[in-house]
């Protein structure tokens, strides 16, 4: 049946797709419309004193027995850093969805952003390996929670689900029942029964292990190939190629539909999966290309890991400030592509 | 379960079982199994050494919650032992059950997220001062209120330990520590106060000294169906009694004994030196 649904109902419609069971969450714009749609479900449902003890409560639910989930935005997500790293030290599926506004701090809570990135992949202490998906639609809101859950319970580690206020917000028409899944079933028996020891300690079989380098190597080394491994089967992208484009422009979020108009004359390249980057999928597709246009809504976060990941020269449009305007963002890539702008043309619109 | 069954029937002085096949037929044809068991069957004893200093009041409160739970007769499979962080924290780790070790001042979060997560679990939390009442106190606050049902049991040692000796929010006031060098200016916390100020409550003050107030205050509160809060007066020898020039730990537990009496039936509130239950 088709419906309009807004991006952030279609997230917790895909969650309770995927099994979620738990919902612990804290409100906040431009994120709520996920808890409100959550409240009555049938699921347990918390909304807790804050993103703190959701992010931990969802840690021990999961680790209970059920699927779980929390959903925020930049704020939030910040007080949730030292629970991710929590759930990557225990290997506790969970899913936390971040549904990005205009920061730092408070910053302009009504307006989209893609600045949490880098937070998304590296924003708690210590290293870890993040998974990280980031839809631009309202199917994909569905479609994608969906797979997080999945890569979640298959690495057994925390999967951030990226959005924006504007894909949060977005009213698509959809048809649910005709997008196909598969639902990978839980993959750690729940608590009772055993005498597993979990612990945000270094730990070998359950038993503090603090002061052996050798085995934090070992164990470190372990986790990453797990993630990248299961990662490797969730490698999701778009690619539009234009006829004769010479230039690549590489976006996601709402941003990738804003440069839509764009492609034919220019191609692009969207990873959903944002982390790990898509390295294999981006060498390839990028080696046909003269230039790489990044397009994001934060200062140059995400041209950072292509360049790091293509190791050559990529130029970046920042859309920074929360607003929006199409004609302007084909200016500037119109600009940037013939020479009359600058990279980062931050300063004016 | 495999685990649990050789560790539960691990032979011993205590119980003489010969074989682990004389231990799973106790176990399934025997219906009186768990008068065989004792608090000892509830603790990794092949963890022992603990981490704890020697004379150390954590170590009285883990035999005593593992007595408090066998004597309720509460099978193994169902109870869930979850701490923050802190030396308290580490106790989790010693129960042979299953256990979460989580971040510090968080482990009501977790323990709750447990606990609605399978309401079969039995949800025993055992942290320390810093750690509930310090930077979980949000928690605290919350928790309580929703009246999750789970037993807390707050080793109170008014002091950080294992950071080395900070000064805790239930140190006393003029108490000197690392970070109180001229005493405490503050008056401690008030547990007491902010647990009994939900209209539905249960909180009780012990001692490490107290021993049989101790267990039956741990069985009241985990009997009880809702969130239960126990404080347990306890001491810490290395990182702050011999700053305040004990000798030893024994001392410091005489303290306890001169200082703290037990009030059987308190008129819904406790002296500051008194023990006791006061509930809803
Ligand atoms: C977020 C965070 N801040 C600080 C610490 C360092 N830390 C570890 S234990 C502790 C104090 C624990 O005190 P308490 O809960 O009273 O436990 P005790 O050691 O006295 O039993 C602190 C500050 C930490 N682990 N995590
Ligand atoms: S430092 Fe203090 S609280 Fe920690 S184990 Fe030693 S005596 Fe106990
Ligand atoms: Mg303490």
């Amino acid at each position: 049946m088709k419906e309009l649904l807004m991006g952030n109902h279609a997230v917790a419609l895909g969650a309770l797709k995927a099994g979620m069971t738990f919902f612990a969450g804290y409100p906040i714009t431009p994120a709520s419309e996920i808890m409100h749609f959550l409240a009555n479900k049938g699921i347990e449902f918390v909304h807790t004193e804050d993103e703190i003890a959701a992010a931990n409560m969802i840690v021990g639910s999961s680790l209970s027995g059920r699927k779980s989930m929390t959903s925020t935005s930049g704020p939030g997500m910040s007080l949730m850093q030292e629970a991710i790293g929590l759930g990557h030290m225990m290997e506790v599926p969970m899913v936390i969805v971040n549904v990005q506004r205009v920061g730092p701090s408070t910053g302009m809570p009504t307006l989209p952003a893609q600045g949490d990135i880098l937070q998304a992949k590296h924003g708690s202490h210590g290293d870890y390996t993040q998974i990280v998906f980031y839809p631009n639609s309202v199917e994909e809101c569905y479609r994608y929670a969906i797979e997080a859950f999945n890569a979640s319970e298959e690495s057994r580690s925390p999967v951030i689900f990226l959005m924006d206020g504007f894909v949060g917000h977005l009213m698509e028409t959809v048809d649910l029942d005709a997008i196909p899944c598969a639902i990978v079933p839980r993959t750690i028996p729940g608590l009772g029964g055993g005498n597993r020891h979990f612990t945000g300690l270094l730990s070998k079989n359950g038993i503090p292990c603090t002061m052996n380098s050798d085995y934090y190597r070992e164990w470190f080394q372990k986790m990453k190939s797990k993630a990248t491994s299961v990662s490797d089967r969730y490698n999701f992208f778009e690619y539009l190629r234009g006829d004769d484009a010479k230039t690549l422009i590489i976006a996601f979020g709402i941003v990738s539909r804003v440069v839509l108009p764009l492609i034919g004359k220019y191609s692009l390249f969207r990873p959903i999966r944002m982390f790990p980057v898509l390295e294999k999928e981006l060498k390839e597709i990028a080696s046909g290309y003269e230039r790489i246009i990044v397009v994001e809504m934060n200062d140059g976060q995400y041209k950072g890991e292509i360049e790091r990941v293509l190791k050559r020269d990529v130029e970046g449009i920042s859309l920074i400030g929360g607003d929006l305007d199409p004609t302007v963002v084909g200016e500037k890539i119109e600009g940037l592509s013939n020479g009359k702008l600058e990279s980062y043309p931050t300063e004016a619109r | 379960m495999a685990n649990w069954k050789v560790t539960l029937l691990r032979p011993d002085e205590e119980h003489g079982f010969s074989s682990f096949q004389d231990g799973v037929f106790l176990l399934f044809f025997f219906p009186g199994w768990w008068f065989l068991m004792s608090y000892k069957d509830y603790i990794k004893w092949e963890r022992m050494p603990s981490t704890w200093c020697p004379g150390c009041g954590i170590g009285i409160v883990l035999k005593y919650a593992a007595m408090a739970i066998d004597e309720l007769k509460i099978p193994k499979e169902d109870v869930v032992v979850v701490s923050g962080i802190g030396c308290s924290g580490r106790s989790a780790g010693y129960f042979d059950v299953e256990s979460l070790h989580g971040l510090h001042g968080r482990a009501l979060a977790m323990a709750e997220g447990v606990k609605r997560g399978n309401r079969k679990l039995k949800v025993v939390v055992i942290s320390g001062d810093g750690d509930l009442l310090g930077i979980g106190g949000n928690h605290l606050l919350h928790t309580s209120r929703r009246n999750v049902e789970m037993c807390v049991i707050c080793i109170n040692n008014e002091i950080y330990g294992m950071t080395g000796g900070q000064m805790s929010p239930t140190t006393k006031k003029g108490t000197v520590t690392l970070t109180s060098p001229e005493g405490s200016p503050y008056n401690p916390v008030n547990a007491q106060g902010l647990i009994t100020s939900n209209k539905d409550h249960f909180y009780a003050r012990s001692s490490v000294f107290h021993l049989n107030h101790l267990k039956k205050s741990i069985q009241e509160g985990i009997s009880r169906g809702g969130f239960s809060f126990i404080e347990v007066i306890s001491y810490c020898i290395e990182n702050n009694g011999r700053r305040l020039g004990f000798k030893d730990a024994p001392e410091m537990l005489d303290l306890i004994r001169k200082n703290y009496k037990v009030n059987p039936s308190p008129a819904g509130k406790l002296g500051d030196l008194e023990l006791g239950i006061v509930k809803t």
